[in-house]
């Protein structure tokens, strides 16, 4: 689905055809799930955020200006509504999942300490201010797309270059000090 | 630990949606589209009654300013004490002011039922 697809299946639901709408959730599931997950870890947790902001999208379409394709709109709202939750119930330091997972016997060591090491970034991220962690979790998600996670996160783009400056900088001194 | 090693680690960290995610999307949707819409707060009905509000506590905002302006004129004095014949029109104004919130709820409330 194109960005005129998007557009077209917008009309459509305005319109009160309702099924145009599953090809909008189909088409950004995996994104809008994606995003969610970077935010707490808890694949539950995720898809619960981005079904809520699925139907948030749903309820404001009507406000979509097309100043911008849909997906720069539906990230932005996606973004604003996971950092409003993550703010109001933060997320386990680590996910139930992550717990229960088995461990794979077929993994070599260094894959298991690339584990290891990923936990322990994921942990390193989670334990920065919500303004720093934000600007990285969204750069990242954007495939380091800087104009992207600004627009996501509603920032000028010097504000966000500002901040990932200083989450990595800060990032890179809990790792280097152990502070997990 | 390395800039690219942070890249690498803060990238790939993906997840695919459980099967019945887009159902279950959709399901939320449908009783999103069949609830009744939000009640609009009455604004046109309310307006009397917050007009009559705003009357009211400007009156008695410049009733204590003009109080104070007078006290620094004159001595002051322990008791309020109006001119004669007063004392009626003010007893009327409150009566009157206290029946304005009165009708507009019973007004707000008639319309509803």
């Amino acid at each position: 689905m194109s960005a005129a697809e998007d557009a077209q299946a917008v009309d459509r639901v305005l319109q009160g055809d309702l099924s145009a709408f599953e090809g909008i959730v189909r088409r950004w599931q995996g994104p809008l799930v994606n995003m969610a997950y970077r935010f707490c870890h808890d694949r539950g947790r995720a898809e619960e955020m981005a079904q809520e902001a699925f139907v948030r999208a749903f309820r404001g379409l009507a406000k979509w200006r097309r100043d911008a394709v849909f997906s720069t709109w539906l990230f932005a709202l996606a973004a604003n509504l996971y950092r409003t939750e993550i703010r109001r119930i933060p997320p386990r330091t680590v996910a139930l999942d992550q717990i229960i997972e088995p461990a794979d016997p077929s993994r070599t060591e260094s894959g298991l300490e690339d584990e290891d090491r990923r936990r322990g970034v994921r942990r390193a991220v989670q334990s920065l201010p919500s303004k720093y962690r934000e600007a990285l979790v969204l750069f990242y998600f954007h495939d380091m797309d800087v104009a992207t996670a600004a627009q996501s996160l509603r920032l000028p783009e010097g504000t966000l270059k500002a901040r990932l400056a200083r989450g990595r900088d800060m990032l890179r001194r809990k790792l280097l000090h152990g502070t997990r | 630990m390395e800039h690219d090693d942070l890249d690498r680690f803060l990238s790939d960290d993906e997840i695919v949606p459980s099967s019945g995610f887009a159902a279950r999307v959709m399901e939320a949707v449908r009783a999103e589209a069949s609830a009744p819409p939000a009640i609009p707060f009455p604004w046109l009905r309310a307006l009397p009654g917050i007009a009559a509000v705003a009357v009211a506590f400007f009156a008695i905002v410049a009733g204590f300013v003009a109080l104070g302006r007078s006290g620094v004129d004159t001595p002051v004095s322990t008791s309020l004490t109006l001119p004669p014949g007063t004392e009626v029109t003010w007893l009327i104004v409150v009566a009157l002011l206290c029946t304005v919130p009165v009708v507009v709820s019973l007004r707000i409330t008639r319309g509803h039922s």
